[in-house]
C-alpha cells in the first residue's frame, strides 16, 4: 500500500505516471476542490479530463472552455478583488492544467493542477479566516496514494 | 503705385518689416517656450539626458523602418519638398547674391537648369501633398485652416519665382515684385504658425532624447 | 479630493512645461503618430490619432502659454475649453491610449506624446472625467493600500501557502536586508506562484530580501488616473517602508506601470531623491546571472518569444536584460517583427485593463499583437508583466490562438540548477 506524507514523495510520485494517467489524477485535485468554483461549465470539462477514453479533439474543446472560464474568473487589473471568486478561478486554472496537452507542459499536468487546487482552499480561507494551509495537500496525498494502489 | 514703386516698396520697407516680425515673431516664440522651464529630474540616472537630447536632432529625421513602410507617401513627399525648397533657396546664384549682400559673405550655386528642374519637382510634390492631405483620413481630420494656410504661403514662392524667372505672364518687374511679397507673406505668417517647427523641432526633440536618455533608451 | 471643471483647467496649466510647450508648437499635423498606435491602427478611427487625444490641453496651451493664443483669447476670438470637450475627450485619452509610448518613437519632429497624456490625464481627473474603474482602483489604492482591495491577511494567506509548498519560509519585515521585494496585486490575485519562483531563485542565488507588511504593493492606480498627490502618496508608503527596514534596494515586481512609478516617477512625486536604489526584478536576474549567482540547466525547446512590456522597455530602458536571460533558458528564441523599443502595446496598461467600458477596444486592437505572432508562429509567448500576460491570454482566447503565455521570473525559476539536492536537471 503506497502512502504519501509530504510533497517531495508526492512529485516524485507524480513524474512516474505517464501523460494519460496524470491527466485523470490532476482530474481528481479539481474534483476535490469543485465546490469552490460557481461556475457550472467546470463541472462539465471535469468529466472530460476525467474520462479514461476521451478524445484529443473532445479534450481541446474541453481546455478551450476551461480558459474561457479562467478568463472569466479571474480578477482584471485594479477592479475590487474577491477572494470567493478567485477560488472559482484557481480551480478553472486546474483544470486548464489537467486538459494542457502533453507538449506544452513537458513537466507534467498534476502537479500545477495540485498547486492551483491548493490555491483555490487558500483563497477560501483569506475569507473565511481559517487556518487551512496544508488541508488541501492532505487531501491530495490521499487521493494520489488511492490512484496509485487502485 | 507704379510698377517699379512696388518693387522698390517690395524690396524696401516692405522687406525691413516682414524681417523684423519674422525674428522677433520667432525669437518670442522659442522664449515663450524656454521661460515655462521644466523641473529637474530627482530620479537617478541611467544613460545622459544631455547625449540621449542630441541624438534625435539628427536621428528622428530618418524614420524607422515600420514608419516608412506605413507612412511611404508621406515621408518620402516630405523630404523631397523639404530638400527642394531649402536647395532652392539657399543655392540659386541671384538668392545668393542677396545673401551676401546681407551676410557680406555667399557660397557656389548650382546651375540654374539643375534649379529650374528641382523647383518644378518641389511645386509638384507640394501638390501631391495637398491631395494627399484632403484625401488621407487622419491628415483630412487633424487639418485646420492654418495647414492649409501654411501649405499656400509655402507653394506661393516656389511658383511665383519659377514664373518671375521664366518671365511669364506679367512683366518682369511685376513678376519680381510679387516673388518678394510672397516671401515676405511666408516670413510674416511664420512665426504664427506651425512652420515655427524649423526652430523648435530642436527643441522637442532634444526634449524627447534626453527624457528617453535619462532612461537609457535611445529614442 | 473634490473634481471640478476649474480645478481640471488649473491642472491643466499647471502641467504645461516647456517640453509640452515645444511639443504643440512643433506639430506639423502629419499624422505619422497615427499609424504607430495600436488604437488607430486596429480601428481606422481618426479621432484616435496620438496627437488628437491631447487637443484639449493643445487649445489651452495655445490660449494661455503662447503670446498671439492669449491675445487672441482676450479679444474673445479663441475657443475656450469646455467640460463638454473633456467628456468627450475621456474615452480617447483613457479607453484608447496605454501610456505606451510608441507614438513618441516617431513622432518627426520630436513629440513626446506619451508623456503629454500622462499630463492631460492629471487634468481630466481634476476635472472629474476619470473612468470609474480607475476612481475604484485608485480609492482602494489609498484607502487599503491595494487597488485591487488585497489587505494584508490575504498576502500573509498566499505567503503561508508558499512557505508549505517551499518548505521554508518567505522573510516579512526582516531589518537589514538587501532588497526588499514590492508585489502587484494582479500577482498576488492572480499569479501567486510568482512569490514561489522569487523565494526560489533568491534562496539560490544567495540573496538577502524581505516583503513589508506595511507596504507590500507595487501598482500604483495614481499614475494610471493621473493624480500626482495621490501618486506620490502611494510612493511615501513605500520609501518609508524601505527606510525602516534600511534596505539598499527595492525590487519592483513583474507589472510594467509600476516600474514607471516607483522608478523613474517617483523622486519627482515626492520631491526627494531615494536612499535607496529601486530595481526591475530583470535587472537583478541579469545582474545575478552576469555575477555567476544564477545558473540554470536545460533550456525551453519550444519556440519562444519575448513580449516586452511598454513601461519595462521603451518607457523604462530595460530592454537587454530580458534578452539576456532569455537566452539562457531558450534554445529557439526568436524574437517579434519589431521588438525591443518598438515592440507592439498587448493593449491592457495604463488603466485601460481596470475600465469595463474599454473592454470591447481593448479586445480589437489585441489584432495588432495578433498580427506580430502570425509572422513567427511561437510556441509560447514570455513576458514580465502580469498585466500583459492575463490580457495576452484574454486576446489570444478570443482569437482562437492557442499559445500559452509565461513569466520569465518564473521560467527561469523552473530551470534553476537545485544545488540542494542532487536530482539534477528540471524539465
Amino acid at each position: 500500500m503506497t502512502e504519501i506524507t509530504n510533497d517531495s514523495e508526492f512529485r516524485a510520485a507524480l513524474d512516474r505516471l505517464d501523460a494519460g494517467q496524470q491527466r485523470l489524477v490532476a482530474a481528481g485535485f479539481v474534483k476535490s476542490v469543485l465546490h469552490l468554483c460557481t461556475d457550472e461549465r467546470i463541472a462539465r470539462v471535469l468529466e472530460v479530463a476525467g474520462d479514461p477514453g476521451a478524445s484529443s479533439s473532445t479534450l481541446a474543446e474541453a481546455l478551450k472552455t476551461a480558459k474561457a472560464t479562467t478568463f472569466d474568473c479571474h480578477t482584471r487589473c485594479g477592479s475590487e478583488g474577491d477572494w470567493l471568486e478567485q477560488a472559482g478561478y484557481f480551480v478553472a486554472r486546474a483544470a486548464v492544467a489537467a486538459l494542457t496537452p502533453l507538449g506544452q507542459m513537458p513537466g507534467g499536468v498534476a502537479w500545477p493542477a495540485a498547486m492551483s487546487a491548493r490555491m483555490a482552499q487558500t483563497s477560501k480561507s483569506i475569507v473565511t479566516g481559517e487556518n487551512t494551509a496544508g488541508q488541501e495537500s492532505e487531501n491530495q496525498y490521499r487521493l494520489l496514494a488511492g490512484f496509485l494502489n487502485s | 503705385m507704379t510698377e517699379t514703386e512696388l518693387l522698390m516698396w517690395a524690396r524696401g520697407p516692405a522687406l525691413q518689416v516682414a524681417t523684423v516680425i519674422f525674428l522677433l515673431g520667432i525669437l518670442v516664440r522659442v522664449l515663450e517656450i524656454l521661460v515655462l522651464g521644466r523641473k529637474a529630474n530627482l530620479a537617478e540616472a541611467r544613460g545622459s539626458a544631455v547625449a540621449g537630447g542630441l541624438r534625435p536632432i539628427v536621428s528622428r529625421s530618418f524614420p524607422d523602418s515600420g514608419t516608412l513602410r506605413r507612412s511611404t507617401f508621406n515621408v518620402v513627399a516630405g523630404y523631397v519638398f523639404h530638400t527642394g525648397f531649402f536647395i532652392v533657396l539657399l543655392l540659386f546664384a541671384p538668392h545668393i547674391l542677396l545673401f551676401r549682400d546681407v551676410f557680406g559673405f555667399g557660397w557656389p550655386s548650382l546651375p540654374t537648369q539643375i534649379i529650374d528642374a528641382i523647383t518644378i519637382v518641389t511645386i509638384i510634390t507640394l501638390l501631391a501633398v495637398l491631395v494627399h492631405r484632403i484625401q488621407h483620413k487622419v491628415m483630412r481630420y487633424l487639418s485646420r485652416f492654418q495647414d492649409y494656410l501654411v501649405w499656400f504661403v509655402t507653394i506661393l514662392p516656389l511658383v511665383t519665382g519659377y514664373l518671375a524667372f521664366h518671365r511669364i505672364g506679367l512683366t518682369p518687374t511685376m513678376l519680381l515684385a510679387i516673388h518678394i511679397l510672397s516671401v515676405e507673406l511666408l516670413m510674416v505668417v511664420f512665426p504664427f504658425t506651425k512652420l515655427m517647427h524649423a526652430f523648435t523641432l530642436f527643441m522637442a526633440r532634444y526634449y524627447n532624447g534626453s527624457i528617453s536618455g535619462y532612461r537609457g533608451v535611445n529614442s | 479630493m473634490s473634481a471640478s471643471f476649474e480645478r481640471g483647467i488649473n491642472a491643466f496649466k499647471e502641467q504645461i512645461d516647456a517640453p509640452v510647450a515645444a511639443f504643440f508648437s512643433s506639430c506639423v499635423r502629419c499624422g505619422l503618430c497615427a499609424e504607430a498606435c495600436l488604437f488607430y491602427t486596429e480601428t481606422g478611427d481618426p479621432e484616435r490619432t496620438p496627437i488628437n487625444k491631447l487637443e484639449p490641453m493643445r487649445r489651452i496651451w495655445q490660449q494661455e502659454y503662447s503670446f498671439w493664443g492669449k491675445l487672441a483669447s482676450s479679444l474673445g476670438l479663441s475657443r475656450p475649453v469646455t467640460d463638454a470637450d473633456l467628456t468627450e475627450w475621456e474615452t480617447l485619452v483613457y479607453d484608447s491610449c496605454t501610456l505606451c509610448g510608441r507614438c513618441s518613437m516617431v513622432c518627426p519632429v520630436g513629440n513626446d506624446i506619451a508623456y503629454m497624456i500622462r499630463k492631460m490625464r492629471e487634468g481630466m481627473a481634476a476635472s472629474g472625467h476619470a473612468p470609474e474603474g480607475l476612481i475604484g482602483a485608485t480609492r482602494r489604492a489609498v484607502t487599503i493600500g491595494s487597488p485591487m482591495g488585497v489587505k494584508l491577511p490575504a498576502l500573509q494567506a498566499q505567503i503561508r501557502h508558499t512557505e508549505k509548498d517551499l518548505g521554508y519560509s518567505i522573510p516579512v519585515d526582516v531589518e537589514g536586508v538587501d532588497y526588499l521585494l514590492l508585489l502587484s496585486s494582479m500577482e498576488i490575485m492572480n499569479f501567486p506562484e510568482f512569490i514561489s519562483a522569487i523565494a526560489r531563485i533568491f534562496k539560490h542565488a544567495g540573496v538577502t530580501w524581505t516583503i513589508s507588511s506595511e507596504a507590500f504593493e507595487a501598482t500604483n492606480s495614481g499614475i494610471q488616473i493621473g493624480v500626482s498627490e495621490i501618486a506620490a502618496e502611494l510612493v511615501e508608503r513605500i520609501v518609508a517602508a524601505a527606510a525602516k527596514l534600511k534596505v539598499k534596494y527595492v525590487i519592483s515586481p513583474e507589472c510594467g506601470h509600476a516600474y514607471m512609478a516607483i522608478r523613474w516617477e517617483g523622486p519627482n512625486l515626492i520631491g526627494r531623491p531615494y536612499d535607496f536604489k529601486v530595481v526591475h526584478i530583470l535587472e537583478l536576474l541579469d545582474e545575478l546571472r552576469a555575477a555567476g549567482r544564477l545558473k540554470t540547466s536545460g533550456k525551453e525547446t519550444q519556440r519562444l518569444t519575448y513580449h516586452d512590456p511598454c513601461q519595462i522597455s521603451r518607457r523604462g530602458g530595460v530592454v537587454q536584460q530580458p534578452r539576456n536571460l532569455m537566452h539562457e533558458i531558450a534554445a529557439d528564441f526568436v524574437e517579434m517583427p519589431e521588438t525591443g523599443t518598438m515592440n507592439w502595446c498587448c493593449g491592457a496598461g495604463g488603466g485601460v485593463s481596470s475600465n469595463e467600458r474599454a473592454d470591447e477596444i481593448r479586445l480589437k486592437v489585441f489584432n495588432r499583437k495578433k498580427k506580430q505572432l502570425d509572422q513567427i508562429h511561437p510556441d509560447a509567448i514570455i513576458s514580465a508583466c502580469s498585466n500583459c500576460r492575463i490580457h495576452l491570454e484574454d486576446g489570444l482566447e478570443e482569437y482562437e490562438m492557442d499559445i500559452p503565455v509565461l513569466s520569465l521570473t518564473e521560467t527561469i525559476a523552473e530551470h534553476l540548477l537545485d544545488r540542494e539536492q542532487n536530482e539534477g536537471q528540471e524539465p
